[in-house]
């Protein structure tokens, strides 16, 4: 029974390290994301691809509004493997990315100049379909 | 026996704070059977992948302060009706609308009114369970200096955030339904009565935009309709629905542009939304608007 409790105590101070870490990841990456106001985070833990297979991806939709600039940005965790990428598609059309692939550059955020009021998604995943916890900000940057 | 007890106490106390991520996000709140017993038109993900749809609260009075609008508190919910609110239904709705509230006053960096809008939330969400997502000492120390108005922004939007997280999880999306309805229809009473007073092309196309919310609001509802308070609220929201169905949302392809600029990357999309809504389509939407949002917070 004392075996159960230490196991239980530990998985509680480990859930609330995490919680913790992840919080405070959040908080880090939306002040790295610069003089702009800070709207919804995205919040991801993947497993790793398997090999050939496509990279384990979260999605999550979102509505966009014309005229106003957005800011996407993305951070890893420090324990993860994988480096997180941030992708933005309207419909099945990527309008942004975090990774440009065909350069290898990467950044740690991109604005959006929304002319289409729309819902869009957002894909997160780590390159190479490493496995890996990360967070994404949308933050308002301004009205254009 | 007592020490079986007290090991059954501290397990029970241990898994529910696993469970949470050590906060006490493990309480319950009486939901109508008749909400809980519908039938499920669609699912879960798709819910919640509405919901997350609907426009951040501040995002209306960020639009609002770069017109350059002056602040007004005639467009704000009063907060002397809290005590009034007794059901679960009736604080879901109202903590939304005072959150849009919170969203307009944070943006005007009111905080005198901050500080008495965050005690309402403080009631309510405590009332509905989800009162430990909200750090109310922090968030009233940082409404004390206007300097802490970019970390009182980013920790009340983000404790709103998490909440909807959370109702969703624990399969209580009825409440956060309810509580993104109260944040939008506040936003679009906070931004249909700035027009009355200040008319402009882009707030109008902003209010012309609200269709496609609307219509996916009206989605959700339409899951707990049996329930005759959210058949009443589905009902003024198909009213409103209805005026918007003329107006018209259409789109212009374009090629977005990638510009690199001082290690900075910018994507300017040329793809277009033009809203065609007539004056009078518009005040009508204006006038009902204000009927449903004054309806709402007269429960």
């Amino acid at each position: 029974m004392k075996k159960f409790i230490l196991i239980l105590s530990v998985c509680l101070l480990v859930m609330s390290a995490h919680s913790q870490d992840i919080s405070q990841l959040t908080a880090q990456c939306a002040a790295n994301a610069g003089d702009v106001m800070y709207l919804k985070d995205f919040v991801v833990k993947l497993d790793q691809g398997t090999p050939g297979g496509a990279p384990p991806t979260a999605r999550f939709a979102l509505l966009l509004s014309k005229n106003v600039v957005y800011r996407f940005s993305i951070c890893t965790a420090p324990n993860s493997t994988g480096e997180a990428i941030l992708q933005l598609f309207d419909g099945s059309t990527m309008i942004g990315s975090t990774f440009i692939a065909s350069t290898g550059k990467e950044f740690p955020f991109f604005d959006f100049k929304c002319q289409k009021s729309a819902v869009y998604h957002v894909f997160i995943s780590f390159k190479e379909g490493k496995a890996g916890e990360g967070v994404g900000i949308m933050s308002y940057v301004k009205k254009l | 026996m007592p020490k079986v007890f007290v090991y059954l106490l501290i397990t029970l106390a241990i898994a529910a704070s696993c469970k949470s991520g050590g906060q006490d996000k493990n309480a319950t709140l009486e939901i109508p059977d008749s909400v809980l017993n519908q039938g499920i038109e669609i699912s879960e993900e798709v819910m919640q992948d509405i919901v997350q749809n609907i426009s951040s609260p501040v995002e209306m009075a960020a639009l609002i302060k770069d017109l350059g609008v002056p602040y007004s508190n005639k467009y704000i919910s009063p907060t002397d009706r809290v005590g009034n609110l007794t059901t679960s239904y009736q604080q879901a709705l109202n903590l939304g609308i005072y959150a849009a509230d919170l969203g307009y006053l944070n943006m005007y960096n009111k905080t005198t009114a901050v500080i008495d809008y965050l005690t309402s939330i403080k009631t309510l969400s405590d009332e509905i369970k989800v009162g430990q997502f909200f750090d109310f000492t922090t968030l009233k120390r940082l409404a004390t200096n206007s300097k802490n108005l970019d970390s009182l922004m980013y920790i009340s939007v983000h404790s709103f955030n998490e909440m909807d997280k959370y109702l969703h999880s624990n399969n209580r999306t009825n409440l956060s339904t309810l509580i993104v309805t109260g944040v939008w229809i506040e936003g679009l009473y906070l931004g249909t009565q700035v027009y009355k007073l200040s008319p402009d092309k882009q707030l109008a196309e902003r209010i012309g935009e609200q269709k496609l919310t609307l219509d996916q609001l009206v989605l959700v509802l339409e899951k707990y309709k049996k329930d005759k308070q959210y058949e009443r609220l589905l009902n003024e929201l198909l009213v409103i629905k209805e005026l918007f169905r003329p107006v018209v949302i259409r789109y212009e392809k374009g090629e977005p542009e990638m510009v690199e600029e001082n290690g900075m990357l910018t994507i300017v999309q040329h793809d277009k939304s033009i809203i065609d809504m007539t004056p009078e389509q518009l005040t009508s939407i204006i006038n009902a608007t204000e009927q449903v949002r004054n309806r709402l917070i007269s429960l």
